[in-house]
């Protein structure tokens, strides 16, 4: 009887490791993953070289694991045997109940007070108002549901421990607590980490006044779902499935003034486009980028709004929903994003805007390592 | 390479194996060379000359032990050999601790040498320096073909974490050895559970290790810093046991019979158990090597302790090259030398489940020391374990022991193995024992298929950035 078990388990062991072994070998490869959104290895080259610097072994594992056999549902295992064992933490994401949140990484103390030191030092030597907008982030609002069963930064609190440091010539602009008292409205995305249109919307509306305008009633806007199978970041990291998709919006204000040209840097050259919408976006993954598109060093957006305000934003992502509802009241936008740029004077001079925006999310600022360099002298 | 990886599971072995049993009888040695060759070479392309050059020496200083009868010459030759072999071991394992130790000694500023270390090269030196030692005492017999003496030192399974095998375990299987389905079957076992044991356990409660590791210690409140240590407890277990489990398990598809390595550690009643139940080749070979040669405990008390000392000193160090390994290796010699003198007689009239508790406390204290790098360190951790000012628990550890309980749960089923204990006697189990067993195996197979995937998945976070 032993023996028998013996037998079964060598042919079943030896059935499963060939097969899946021949099929991942054999089968047709594709060299882009969708979900992964991003180049899957080539087949190294064999040669001497490559074999005495491990390069071979390296690609060769790389190659493996990208076209390994029903990749993604062997993940899918994974996840499942996760979820089982208790566990509401994938891959620095946590599960809550309506939607996914990140595990937000310790701050970046140091980074940060360069950041701000760097800000600061833009404020004081110029006569250009400086604003500053720092986003909480969705485990920010809703921290209170998460933290009961999550360990959690407290947003609320490193937000104003930040703001503390910032210089006098700063007017500060404190979104959290619009947004918490909405939080029971669709301010932030299920499965990305991003703040939604409407999120953006109320932002907006609190940002403006600061900076000297009324800002468009919320009635005023027609309101397109351009898509409502949107699954970001957060599903990306985690592939947990089991949350309902996003919807991407997009506010149109048919009485105000409209955009006359979008102008994108991309490091190399600059392109001209004619709407800050990128629709091509809606059919791929990264739909966030329908709202300006992806990260880019620079974008000048030029409108009609018939009163010559120019306006400078240092930014990140969370910018870029935001910016839409601006354009009512600038006639000339810039967007630089310090994370793709060294010297931003190759771009602009601060003293030909009339206002200077900082607006990041506080996730991002308490890592980010590049908002330093405007203060440089290159 | 290292068993627990798609390249070993899904490219490198089915590809062995299934030459391996194709292949004539007379080719099988040089199928398992030329694999050992490229396992090794796969992660060390470099170094695989000192592993080359160590096993010629060795076999080459048997050839001439073997032949003369000379004394003298038999001396001299196994003394060369053996340094030679820790002469390599020093070089690159030790040169760097020991020059900074003259350093700090001599305030002298030599430049520390910070050589990379040959994979596997604290088993293979042993396992070659083996066949030397038993051939001079007459305990083996002389392998005259080069290519199957450098088959046996680079043996894949055995090659890179152990178990240890001397030659003379496999020296008959080396020349001539079966080859059956039920040796494969067997094998099969073996490698199944030791892979489920290391990717589907160590991994997993090791990710709460690495958590914990990290944060400050002096900010961790009591639950959390035990949970810590018990989860490295866990992984170091499910770690090392599940990959010589493999290696056992591959020997087997192979032909051959590795000796066992753990034998469920966590349940012994005292230090001197414990060190006969885990990582059991490396106890027999210290044993073997330096223990009796040194007189044992023929010697008298004195000489006991001091052979006790030298042999948990040694074993210390084997273990890495830093001061906090000497120590732990001394403490756990400490503990073996007063239960030898007078602690074992008190713990003979004490329950059991207390020699376990006594027992399992000082292995996790050692751990402490085991795995954190400096012995400050170490002590700051013990007292965030004994002697905490945070408290007893936070949010952060209720959250890590929500986490992790069902895990630790797992870790001490089969660590202490009771549910075999338990299920072994039911007579439904032992009625479909021969479907339920491969069907159990394929789960795991492709759980831990499932885990290794997932940790090779990388999605490139474009709007992160």
């Amino acid at each position: 009887m032993k023996y028998k078990q013996k037998k079964y388990s060598a042919v079943i062991f030896l059935i499963i490791m060939l097969s899946i072994t021949l099929i991942t070998f054999i089968r047709p490869k594709t060299y882009f993953s969708e979900i992964e959104n991003r180049e899957l290895a080539k087949f190294p080259k064999l040669s001497f070289g490559n074999i005495m610097n491990k390069t071979f072994m390296n690609q060769f594992e790389l190659y493996l694991s990208d076209h390994f056999f029903k990749r993604i549902e062997f993940i899918g295992v994974k996840i499942n045997s996760e979820l089982f064992l208790g566990k509401k933490e994938l891959k620095g994401v946590y599960i809550t109940e309506n939607r996914l949140v990140e595990k937000m990484p310790s701050p970046n103390y140091k980074a940060m007070k360069q950041s701000v030191e760097a800000i600061n030092k833009i404020a004081n030597s110029s006569d250009v108002p400086v604003y500053a907008l720092l986003a909480p982030t969705s485990a920010g609002i809703y921290y209170d549901e998460v933290y009961k069963d999550y360990p959690q930064i407290d947003q609320r609190k490193l937000l104003n421990n930040v703001y503390n440091e910032f210089s006098k010539n700063i007017t500060l602009i404190d979104v959290f607590s619009k947004l918490h008292a909405v939080r029971d409205e669709y301010i932030y995305y299920r499965n990305d980490h991003h703040w939604t249109c409407l999120g953006a919307y109320n932002a907006y509306s609190s940002t403006v006044k600061k900076m000297g305008f009324t800002p468009v009633a919320f009635e005023k806007y027609d309101i397109e779902h351009a898509n409502n199978d949107f699954y970001g970041t957060f599903f990306s990291s985690s592939l947990y499935d089991k949350l309902q998709a996003d919807i991407i919006d997009i506010y149109r204000y048919k009485e105000g003034t409209s955009v006359t040209g979008v102008y994108i840097n991309n490091g190399f050259e600059t392109n001209e486009y004619s709407s800050i919408y990128f629709k091509e976006f809606l059919e791929k993954k990264d739909k966030y980028s329908v709202y300006l598109g992806q990260n880019q060093p620079m974008v000048k957006i030029k409108t009609n709004t018939a009163n010559n305000k120019k306006l400078l934003i240092f930014k990140d992502s969370y910018a870029h929903s935001f910016v839409p509802f601006l354009t009512q009241h600038y006639n000339e936008i810039v967007l630089l994003d310090m994370r793709y740029l060294d010297d931003y004077k190759k771009f602009v001079n601060i003293e030909d805007y009339n206002q200077v925006l900082f607006l990041y999310n506080i996730s991002t600022f308490s890592q980010d390592q590049n908002i330093r360099k405007i203060a440089y002298d290159w | 390479m290292v068993f627990s990886s798609l390249t070993f599971m899904y490219a490198f072995l089915p590809i062995v194996l299934i030459t391996y049993f194709l292949s004539p009888k007379k080719l099988k040695n040089i199928i398992i060379l030329i694999s050992g060759l490229i396992f090794y070479a796969w992660g060390e392309p470099k170094y695989i000359m000192i592993m080359i050059t160590s096993a010629f020496v060795d076999y080459f200083a048997g050839l001439i032990i073997s032949k003369s009868k000379d004394n003298k010459v038999r001396k001299r030759a196994l003394l060369i050999a053996m340094t030679i072999d820790l002469g390599f071991l020093f070089i690159f394992k030790y040169s760097g601790f020991a020059v900074s130790i003259v350093n700090g000694v001599f305030k002298s500023e030599i430049p520390v040498p910070n050589l990379l270390l040959p994979i596997g090269i604290s088993f293979y030196t042993f396992q070659s320096m083996s066949y030397t030692i038993d051939i001079y005492f007459k305990q083996v017999k002389v392998q005259r073909n080069f290519l199957n003496y450098l088959c046996y030192v680079s043996l894949f399974p055995q090659l890179v974490a152990g178990p240890i095998v001397r030659y003379e375990d496999v020296q008959n299987e080396i020349d001539e050895r079966k080859i059956n389905v039920n040796l494969v079957g067997e094998g099969v076992n073996y490698f199944v559970r030791g892979l489920a044991k290391k990717v589907l356990l160590a991994n997993n409660i090791g990710s709460l290790w690495s958590s914990i590791k990290v944060v400050d210690v002096s900010e961790i409140t009591v639950l959390t810093a035990w949970l810590g240590i018990l989860s490295f407890t866990f992984q170091i277990y499910f770690d090392f046991s599940g990959y010589s489990d493999m290696a056992i398990g591959l020997g087997k598809m192979l032909g051959f019979n590795f000796p066992q390595n753990f034998n469920l550690p966590y349940l012994s009643k005292s230090i001197s158990e414990f060190w006969r139940r885990w990582h059991m080749t490396l106890g027999a070979w210290f044993r073997s090597y330096v223990y009796i040669p040194l007189g044992g405990n023929r010697g008298g008390k004195y000489k006991t302790i001091r052979n006790l000392i030298i042999v948990w000193f040694l074993t210390g160090l084997w273990h890495g090259a830093s001061w906090n390994f000497v120590f732990w290796g001394m403490f756990y010699g400490f503990f073996i030398i007063i239960e030898r003198l007078f602690l074992s007689r008190i713990l003979e009239k004490i329950p059991s489940i207390f020699r376990m508790i006594y027992t399992f406390l000082l292995v996790v204290i050692g751990w402490v020391f085991f795995d954190l790098n400096t012995m400050s360190d170490s002590f700051k951790y013990l007292k965030a374990m004994f002697a905490n000012s945070n408290g007893l628990f936070d949010l952060d550890s209720v959250y890590y022991f929500k986490s992790y309980i069902v895990v630790f749960i797992v870790c001490i089923i089969v660590s202490t193995n009771v549910l075999s204990k338990f299920l072994g006697n039911s007579n439904i189990i032992k009625k479909y024992y021969k479907y339920s067993v491969p069907i159990y195996e394929s789960v795991l197979l492709i759980l831990s298929t499932a885990y290794l995937v997932d940790s090779t998945y990388n999605p490139f976070l474009y709007f992160r950035f």
